[in-house]
């Protein structure tokens, strides 16, 4: 009852939920902090695809660690890195919620003995890492490792759990490539460009992120170090379209007010947007109405970058791999640069950080996320 | 339709009867379910009946709460869609792992079908359902597991209802599934409402 008691305390703070642990795998390198390094640099990791023969596709360009990684071996890294920087001994792992979210993997598609598209990735996983089996695995496209966030704060701040562990993981691989290709989404001049005229569309990334949350009460008894604090969420959909975005950005909108509302947070407080921003043409205009319908005339002076035209889109994983740059730039006091631009596009009026990543002090982050189907996703976090 | 009388009887081993006491299970829907009907076809879904079977669990639950579409806007606003599957869209995976191992360029629709977002767009779409858009795979206990999803979102907020749909497809016993709308208990015909409150 204590906790529940600390959780009160910390609602109406406006901080819910503690940060404790973090990590990060990408194709700048093994950790958060090759991440950030890639971030300051601003420059894209995209280079020709190494994994498999891309050249029958339009574009031959993906954002890949070197080599052949395998996904189960990087999950377990990344959370037993995040569970380390949280301080979690065996049995607090043990006693975690955990929560997953993967894309489709390809050697299921492949093995007729497979039941499932995700195949026994996840129960490997929650062995090696000494964490119970996820009870289910996110598969919503774009937003599904911000949703397995936003649900495990729910379980946190409603006495469900004390603590959660978050991880989410893609590899850039054959077959998801072949589908972007087919669905002609990717960027044929290899670059990302969020929100600037002339953008040609997306190109896909690796991306393998975990998170530790705990209720607040939990984190102070073990005196456990806060990165920063998950102070909102929110999701909502879009009643749209099958594919496309509203052109308002009406589901994305709700879910960052309901985000700033969780949080009591007003929106001239957030110093920073983390933008979906896939790069494509709808989706970045859709984005661009839905943060000047929640964040009103503030959405023409916060700063806003779309970090995907630097690490690629990681899928399934994205948002998570964007939730922990969100952190860590947040705590280094740094606004990640919107790379890839040319020129302004009328139709996405932001004020985008450009050029280069910059210092800055601010308290409040949004990192924002958006899928097929009209979901959407807002994260708000807040600086410890 | 009204949704009166809405069995609670378990799906596959899943307890429905776990539901906190001011959700109600508002209507349901099975596949195969009690006609013979073969599973309609959905415009725009190739190959694998993984989309077309959460449609039609969709529609056919939703018709009988909300009549036909769209639904009511003051209640589709926030109701949610939780998809789950247990087995993911098999077909499609399978579809596109042919095509790339022996050199021919995807479809475009199989890349749209490939996200089950699509799917649940559409139904979102079609009926004005403009809650959280969230899909799964459970681990086990496929229709317990979204139910609890589906609950945790509507009691964090985010949501007024959902529609739970479990769509599986296995390779060896065919398609099943079931969808429920889960909401107030309040949205119940009053008379069943009163009964179930006294």
């Amino acid at each position: 009852m204590a906790e529940v008691t600390a959780a009160g305390q910390d609602r109406q703070d406006g901080a819910q939920v503690a940060v404790t642990g973090v990590s990060a795998t990408s194709a700048f390198g093994r950790g958060a902090q090759p991440l950030l390094a890639g971030a300051l640099r601003g420059q894209p990791a995209f280079g020709p695809v190494g994994r498999f023969d891309a050249r029958a596709r339009r574009t031959q360009a993906a954002a890949e660690l070197p080599g052949a990684p395998l996904l189960a071996d990087e999950l377990a890294a990344v959370i037993d890195t995040a569970c380390d920087a949280a301080g979690l001994d065996r049995q607090q792992r043990a006693q975690a919620v955990f929560l997953l979210a993967l894309h489709t993997d390809a050697a299921a598609a492949r093995d007729a003995a497979a039941d499932v598209v995700t195949d026994d990735i996840p129960r490997r996983v929650a062995t090696r890492c000494g964490l119970p089996d996820p009870p289910r695995v996110y598969w919503t496209a774009c937003v599904a490792a911000s949703t397995a966030i936003a649900d495990a704060a729910a379980m946190i701040v409603s006495g469900r759990a004390d603590r959660a562990v978050v991880a989410a993981g893609y590899l850039v691989d054959d077959d998801s490539f072949a589908l972007f290709d087919g669905g002609r989404v990717l960027a044929r001049d290899g670059r990302v460009r969020p929100f600037s005229a002339g953008r040609q569309g997306m190109l896909l990334g690796d991306g393998v992120a975990a998170v530790v949350l705990e209720s607040a009460g939990a984190a102070r008894r073990r005196d456990a170090p806060v990165s920063a604090w998950l102070a909102g969420w929110g999701r909502a959909g879009d009643a749209y379209h099958v594919i496309q975005p509203s052109p308002e950005g009406s589901g994305l909108a709700r879910a960052i007010a309901a985000a700033l509302r969780r949080g009591g947070v007003d929106p001239a407080d957030i110093g920073y947007v983390n933008a979906n921003g896939p790069g494509t043409s709808f989706a970045d205009s859709s984005e661009a109405a839905a943060l000047h319908r929640a964040l009103g005339s503030h959405a023409a002076t916060v700063p806003v970058s779309s970090t995907k035209a630097l690490h690629g889109h990681a899928l399934e994983a994205s948002a998570l791999l964007e939730f922990v740059l969100t952190v860590i730039s947040l705590r280094a006091g740094i606004l990640p640069v919107n790379a890839g631009f040319l020129a302004p596009d009328p139709d996405c009026e932001l004020d985008l950080v450009l050029g280069a990543a910059r210092e800055a002090r601010y308290r409040y982050a949004l990192s924002l996320n958006a899928a097929f189907g009209g979901a959407s996703t807002a994260l708000l976090v807040a600086a410890a | 339709m009204t949704a009166s009388v809405v069995p609670l009887s378990p799906v596959g081993g899943d307890r429905l009867d776990d539901l906190p006491s001011h959700l109600a299970v508002l209507a349901r829907a099975d596949w195969p379910g009690t006609d013979q009907d073969p599973l309609p076809g959905l415009p725009g879904f190739i190959l694998s009946s993984f989309s077309p079977l959460a449609a039609e669990l969709a529609e056919r639950c939703l018709r009988q709460h909300f009549g036909s579409p769209p639904a009511d806007p003051r209640r589709a606003e926030q109701t949610a869609i939780v998809l789950a599957s247990m087995t993911g869209d098999v077909a499609t995976a399978v579809a596109v792992a042919q095509a790339v191992d022996q050199g021919r360029s995807v479809p475009p629709l199989l890349f749209y079908q490939s996200n089950p977002n699509a799917v649940a767009g559409y139904v979102a779409a079609r009926w004005g359902l403009a809650g959280p858009v969230v899909c799964t795979i459970p681990a086990s206990r496929g229709l317990t597991d979204a139910l609890d999803v589906a609950t945790l979102l509507i009691e964090d907020g985010d949501a007024t209802a959902a529609l739970v749909i479990l769509a599986d497809q296995r390779r060896e016993d065919g398609d099943t599934g079931a969808a429920l709308l889960v909401g107030p208990a309040s949205w119940l015909p009053a008379a069943e409402h009163a009964a179930r409150s006294g």
